[in-house]
């Protein structure tokens, strides 16, 4: 993987810089003792972007920072120019983010839980039926949150938090746990969701998966980023018709 | 946010809370079996007085007594609920959604504060007319003012329980950080109860009541408290 992220990032970075959605300074983030993300600096632009790294390299605190959920020891975060806060209901409107758990109310059937969420977006509480259509699951709305294999939660979590049809999507192993056909319909669900002004930060050790449609990549290693770059499509092989 | 998108989403999540308690019956079973087993035992402690035409300094103690057995038994029996408030967002990480989407943090402090107010008032229904049977109390025409009371403690008790139930739940020993916050905070509300459900069980006229100025108290912590709470709701989940 390594020549192809370095020869990527000498060829698209500029350009992928004129279309800057999100702005990373110094990012320090410290549990006790422990240093998650080290002055961390990082651009990200529209696309779907692989976040890489072994566990304990600061995926998932990243993700949390970006959701503004996690207040950072010290260094900015700035989306489309702006310092990113929680407490900002416009922002919190533009982020979709599924973490570790799945984010639903055990108790709650998964059509009670995504009409949940839909009313408080603002949504019919029809578009929880349609997005759980979209990960494969219209014949678990009626399935107790809690009763959801690991699998099933996972793909549950996607559709929650593509539900509002997010600017910035950040998803920390989405893959987890999915057989091939489940992580399918999660790819073409986060496909049909992508755009031209839309960011996907995927954090995930399926590194091949994601490659098949990510438009780049970054790899962290104890809290830094080692690498960073686009794929270079045109110098892959056209796909046969 | 509009008016009516703000009352939706606010009672979107206290119906979500009480569904979710209706299936789980997580809070308020323990919360009623509490409240019945306390108010059995106190039933012991009381000794049976011989009706007496006017109160006697004994009969006034009781009646003091007896609101106190009341109130530190809903007391009790309310912090046991709280403690459970942010549990159930907690189970699957729920949390993380509820705070990522654009819902007033006042609103999420009303919907929690309402399922309180419901798991309270449950308990009130359970233990106000087993301690009533128990003490052979007659409150005649005064429960009509002792509902008053009820609903004007409860608003207190509920505002000042559901945010100090979201301070704890940020910590590791929430169970002990909660009555640690609460109950230093809420003994004005119930020095106020007690003061008047006694005035009650002794059969004192409202305007005798109203003229102490234990409602007046009770009125002002509410606002005081429903106002800090909605204000601070937003720190205490951060």
């Amino acid at each position: 993987m390594g020549d192809e992220w370095r020869n990527a990032t000498s060829v698209t970075h500029s350009a992928w810089l004129l279309s800057l959605v999100i702005s990373i300074r110094g990012l320090t983030v410290t549990y006790g003792r422990t240093l998650a993300l080290d002055r961390l600096d990082l651009d990200l632009g529209p696309g779907v972007i692989g976040l890489f790294g072994p566990n304990g390299s600061g995926k998932s605190t990243l993700l949390r920072v970006l959701s503004g959920l996690l207040r950072p020891s010290a260094g900015t975060v700035e989306l489309c120019g702006r310092p990113i806060s929680s407490s900002d209901e416009g922002f919190r409107r533009r982020v979709g983010y599924a973490g570790h758990e799945s984010g639903l109310y055990p108790r709650l059937t998964l059509e009670e839980n995504l009409s949940l969420f839909a009313r408080l977006y603002d949504l019919p509480a029809r578009r929880g039926v349609e997005v759980a259509g979209e990960v494969g699951l219209s014949n678990r709305l009626q399935t107790r949150a809690g009763e959801l294999s690991a699998g099933l939660k996972r793909r549950a979590a996607v559709a929650r938090a593509l539900l509002h049809g997010p600017d910035l999507l950040l998803l920390d192993e989405p893959y987890a746990n999915l057989d091939d056909d489940a992580a399918e319909e999660v790819t073409r669900a986060i496909q049909g969701w992508s755009g031209p002004e839309r960011t996907a930060l995927i954090a995930t050790h399926g590194a091949k998966r994601l490659k098949a449609y990510a438009a780049g990549g970054v790899i962290l290693k104890q809290g830094r980023v080692v690498v960073e770059g686009r794929y270079n499509r045109a110098r892959e092989p056209a796909p046969r018709a | 946010m509009r008016p009516s998108g703000f009352l939706a989403k606010t009672s979107a999540l206290a119906i979500k809370d009480l569904r979710v308690e209706l299936r789980g019956r997580d809070t308020l079973p323990p919360m009623l079996a509490f409240a019945f087993t306390v108010a059995l035992v106190l039933a012991f402690a009381v000794p049976e007085l011989p009706a007496t035409a006017r109160p006697t300094k004994l009969t006034v103690a009781l009646a003091y007594v007896e609101a106190g057995f009341l109130w530190i038994t809903v007391l009790f029996a309310g912090l046991i609920g709280f403690a459970r408030t942010f549990e159930v967002e907690r189970e699957e990480g729920a949390i993380d959604a509820l705070l990522l989407a654009p819902v007033d943090r006042s609103g999420l402090f009303i919907a929690k504060a309402a399922a309180n107010l419901v798991f309270v008032a449950c308990v009130e229904a359970v233990v106000i007319p087993s301690l009533a049977l128990f003490f052979a109390i007659d409150l005649g025409a005064g429960w009509l003012p002792l509902l008053g009371v009820i609903v004007l403690v409860d608003l207190g008790f509920v505002a000042a329980g559901t945010l100090f139930a979201a301070v704890a739940a940020q910590t590791r020993s929430r169970e002990l950080v909660l009555p640690l916050l609460a109950l230093p905070t809420l003994v004005p509300v119930f020095i106020a109860a007690i003061e008047l459900t006694a005035d009650l069980f002794l059969g004192a006229a409202f305007d005798d009541m109203a003229g102490r100025g234990w409602f007046a108290i009770l009125l002002a912590f509410d606002v005081i408290y429903g106002v800090v709470a909605a204000l601070t709701f937003e720190l205490a989940l951060d």
